[in-house]
């Protein structure tokens, strides 16, 4: 089998890609292994929240221009950045994900414990602030559906309380989730959404929660509605009486697993090949040439392509391995960054920068791979996968995601 | 500040390890009335970091028959008083290729001089057996070796010195051991929480702090040459072995492998240190590759299983008195009355032992105080059982009970009947990979002196099992808000539980074991932001 490009990895880096190649008229087909770090998504994409000193950021653009040289950002170029940010932004959009927010300017989230982060787009109907001085309520009601662990109220109403916003909990059931309940697994966030995707379901907990909810300035709910579209969560806005807002829940994110079917679809409706839960197991190489690939359910047949992306993630993905003697890159084994002795990878306190969350494939300014210090020429890496960049210091990760897949995308269709 | 109500004792005993647990038990059993303190939490030393090894006293009995002999016995002991703690597993002693076969004669003469059942089995018995164990054994003996939760074993001693009468006080530091005209009159605490200072009297003391104990004889102004060893383990993602499988050669490192609950542990290493390190131990690479390295010659299949943390404890050895060298350095159970050693009245130091001997211990601590107090009782430890494994079985054979309950019974015994289980919310889950219940933490939270979740981790193994507390800690932390603890403390809670899990994890943080920790970082402090 032949395509223009393949790309290894259906998270948010390699649908990102996919969907502008496809778009653009290749024939695109994505190796995909399962569960991406979608799954423990906020809500929100960041660009960059937090600049070297860990200071946090108001305006992304100037605190990009100061990053260290092997950030992927730096690679891309600062002259680039804003371009593929409203490009980025107008993907989502496309595919069904309204957010809100803008790359000049960062705005908060609310973490499920009640703190803020900084943040860049803000899924549509989340709680978003501009700052901690500026919260837009005085007084909110917290609303949770009973024997709902994953939604820790206590902590979240203490931090708004801290902010100065009144803050009272309340929780609700209907039926239907209480007969959900009587499996203690069953409370999950994914699980809750699929069974408030019943649109009689989601009525009755409207009804529930106005019935409950007194007169605050807006409800605060747990993000568990949406599992597939955004519908459920427009149905709530127009039934509940007062104004909704959502927090996001402990994984697995609903948000997460929304923005992975509908960046599926587009990319099913562009064109594209989606082979899910196959992995690619070892590439044919040809010089400093790519030639094709094997996956796990395909090992009699190859996959060729003019262009490969690898988009496999970081060490919770599988695209980055470890074992006792090294850090390696599993399907190529391509060159990585990384620190040579065990001692080295990481540090005693767990809230410290571990190094080892900046190792990654190493590549050149193209974000092309290279293999025993050979640059392989149609062999990119985006994403997590990719060295110099930690998504718990700088608040980086979904932006890295999003930016160096359009970027690549770009080089590969030749404009850019 | 200082309430002179309820601070006159007959017996304050420091240190709430396995030792002190079971000397309360044994004293409150004789009638006299105890205090118990604690400078952090119940088995946060030696007690709660190692094998979790039901010894039989094969181990020793070529090299320290003494030690086998009171092991056998208090194995027998064990089985009887604290059921519900112990997994009767049995072990071997297995022959590899690079022992000496002739050593199995020996070793069994050794063992059946002792008392202690060992029966050469072939082979393929012991494949049979047990399919983890190396197949390329030359031999095996069979002997009553089991698997024993400290925890809980600790936990039920604590709770029956209780209920004849103990007081109890975790988080409380000695600072001053008071004396008057050359006696000990009683304590100064330090409470670890609030900082607050306050004297509690007794007629003794009693110290069995483990290692600390070389700083509360110090206090005294006493000396005990104490060497601290440093015995590091390995916890293996599941159970890979049925019954605990050591080497039959003399004791060395790291030939030990104990299946404890899902889990198993591999150890020990062991290593002097010096006194100044104990309250901080660094886990080597060398150590953890001797662990590997010797534990894959025990069970080939760990190569390839993952490993979950790694941890270390200290073993309180003591010179013997007459050896100001420190050489010989005694296994045993040392039990020093000050009074007749130091001219200081009212004091004595009961150490060394092992976990398993602690109610032999417990009882020749409490048989000296009870001398030194005209109190005739004779003990009672050896007969009756502790709460868990006293009484009848609560549970309905008939009835069908779900796999949370049997969880919690298998760690809270009997006493699974006082677990609320009636409403939706007591019966959800915290905790998927222990299957621990809200109930279960709520219950932990009253009865068994839970003020943090690394309290709540050690009475109910919240965060202990495979995933090492990634969705688990978060609920675990709202259930103890919900539950009267405070939220900041409980956020701050929350980031310490976050570090000691870590703490583990570091030393063999490469494969799946790095992919958990990165998984862990991005949830609490990625989505979370946890610490930032």
């Amino acid at each position: 089998m032949r395509y223009d490009t393949i790309i290894i990895g259906g998270g948010l880096s390699g649908l990102t890609a996919g969907i502008t190649l496809a778009k653009a008229g290749q024939k695109v087909c994505i190796v995909s292994a399962g569960q991406s770090s979608l799954h423990f998504h906020s809500g929100s994409f960041d660009l960059l929240g937090y600049d070297a000193d860990g200071e946090v950021v108001t305006h992304p653009l100037q605190a990009i221009a100061d990053l260290k040289a092997e950030h992927p950002y730096s690679k891309i170029g600062i002259s680039n950045i804003e371009h593929l940010a409203s490009q980025a932004k107008t993907l989502l959009s496309e595919a069904g994900i309204s957010v809100m927010g803008n790359y000049e300017q960062n705005h908060y989230r609310v973490t499920p414990l009640g703190t803020l982060k900084p943040a860049w787009l803000t899924t549509e109907g989340y709680a978003m602030i501009d700052g901690p001085e500026r919260l837009p309520w005085k007084k909110v009601e917290l609303l949770n559906i009973q024997g709902f662990m994953d939604f820790p109220t206590q902590f979240i109403a203490e931090n708004l309380r801290m902010m100065g916003v009144e803050c009272q909990i309340k929780t609700f059931t209907t039926d239907k989730l209480s007969t959900a309940r009587q499996s203690p697994t069953e409370m999950r966030a994914t699980n809750i959404a699929k069974v408030l995707a019943n649109k009689d379901a989601l009525s009755k907990v409207s009804e529930r929660i106005n019935a409950i909810s007194g007169d605050p300035d807006a409800l605060l709910l747990p993000a568990v509605l949406g599992f597939s579209n955004a519908e459920s969560l427009d149905e709530m806005k127009q039934w509940i009486k007062k104004p909704v807002q959502y927090i996001a829940t402990l994984p697995p994110s609903v948000s997460g697993v929304r923005t992975t079917i509908l960046l599926k679809r587009l990319f099913a409706q562009a064109g594209g090949t989606l082979l899910v839960g196959d992995s690619a197991t070892t590439g044919q190489f040809s010089g400093n040439h790519l030639v094709s690939i094997t996956t796990d359910h395909l090992p009699d047949e190859k996959l060729y392509a003019d262009h490969f992306i690898l988009a496999s993630g970081s060490f919770m993905s599988h695209g980055i391995r470890s074992n006792y003697a090294g850090v390696y890159e599993p399907v190529f084994k391509l060159d990585v960054d990384a620190a040579k002795k065990r001692d080295d990878w990481s540090v005693t306190n767990a809230f410290e920068t571990q190094p080892y969350m900046e190792f990654g494939v190493h590549t050149d300014k193209d974000f092309h791979a290279t293999k025993d210090g050979k640059n392989i020429e149609n062999l990119y890496a985006i994403g997590s996968v990719l060295s110099g960049h930690n998504s718990i210091k700088h608040a980086d990760g979904t932006g890295v995601s999003l930016l160096t897949a359009l970027y690549v995308a770009k080089k590969i269709t030749g404009k850019g | 500040m200082n309430s002179k109500q309820n601070d006159n004792y007959d017996v304050i005993i420091i240190g709430g390890g396995i030792t002190g647990a079971g000397t309360a038990r044994d004293c409150a059993l004789r009638g006299l009335k105890v205090l118990l303190v604690e400078k952090f939490d119940f088995t946060n030393g030696a007690t709660g970091r190692n094998h979790g090894l039901l010894h039989s006293g094969a181990r020793y009995a070529v090299t320290d028959p003494e030690s086998a002999t009171e092991c056998i016995k208090e194995n027998m002991v064990l089985r009887r008083i604290a059921k519900h703690c112990i997994e009767e597993t049995d072990g071997l002693f297995i022959t590899l290729p690079e022992d000496d076969i002739n050593y199995q004669k020996t070793f069994v003469e050794a063992c059946t001089r002792a008392g202690i059942s060992a029966n050469i089995i072939s082979p393929e018995e012991a494949l049979r057996l047990d399919p983890s164990v190396n197949p390329n054994l030359l031999g095996a003996v069979r002997v009553p070796d089991a698997s024993i939760d400290p925890f809980h074993l600790t936990t039920a001693n604590v709770l029956d010195a209780r209920q004849h009468g103990a007081d109890v006080l975790t988080y409380h530091e000695v600072v001053a051991i008071l004396t008057s005209n050359g006696r000990v009159e009683g304590v100064r605490l330090r409470n670890n929480h609030t900082g607050e200072e306050i004297e509690k009297h007794a007629a003794l003391v009693i110290n069995a702090a483990g290692i600390w104990g070389h700083d509360i004889a110090k206090m005294a102004d006493i000396k005990i040459n104490m060497f601290p060893a440093k015995g590091t383990l390995l916890v293996f993602g599941h159970r890979v072995n049925k019954m605990v499988i050591n080497r039959c050669r003399k004791p060395a490192n790291a030939d030990i492998l104990v299946p404890d609950d899902a889990v198993c542990v591999i150890g020990t290493t062991s290593d002097r240190v010096s006194y100044d390190t104990v309250d901080n131990l660094k886990i080597t690479s060398e150590e953890v590759d001797t662990l590997i390295r010797e534990g894959e010659k025990l069970a080939p299949s760990l190569a390839t299983t993952r490993i979950l943390r790694a941890y270390a404890g200290v073993r309180p050895l003591v010179a013997a008195d007459n050896d100001p060298t420190g050489r010989s350095i005694s296994r045993g159970i040392v039990c020093l009355d000050h009074e007749k050693r130091d001219g200081l009245a009212g004091m004595i130091t009961i150490t060394g032992g092992k976990m398993m001997t602690y109610r032999l211990m417990a009882e020749q601590a409490t048989d000296l105080a009870c001398k030194k107090l005209g109190i005739d009782k004779a003990c009672e430890t050896a007969t009756t059982p502790l709460p868990g494994t006293a009484g009848k079985d609560p549970d309905n054979p008939h009835h069908t009970y779900s796999t949370a309950h049997k969880a919690a019974k298998g760690r809270q015994g009997n006493r699974v009947k006082e677990i609320d289980e009636r409403t939706e919310d007591d019966r959800a889950l915290i905790c998927e990979c222990e299957e621990v219940s809200v109930g279960e933490a709520k219950y932990a939270i009253e009865e068994l002196h839970v003020h943090d979740l690394l309290n709540l981790r050690r009475r109910t193994r919240v965060g202990m099992g495979t995933c090492q507390g990634e969705l688990c800690a978060c609920r675990a932390a709202g259930v103890m808000c919900e539950n009267g603890v405070k939220v900041d403390k409980a956020m701050t809670d929350l980031t310490k539980f976050i570090n000691e899990r870590w703490k583990g994890m570091r030393p063999v943080a490469w494969g799946s074991t790095l992919d958990e920790a990165q998984l862990t970082t991005i949830i609490y402090q990625g989505l979370c932001g946890l610490g930032i």
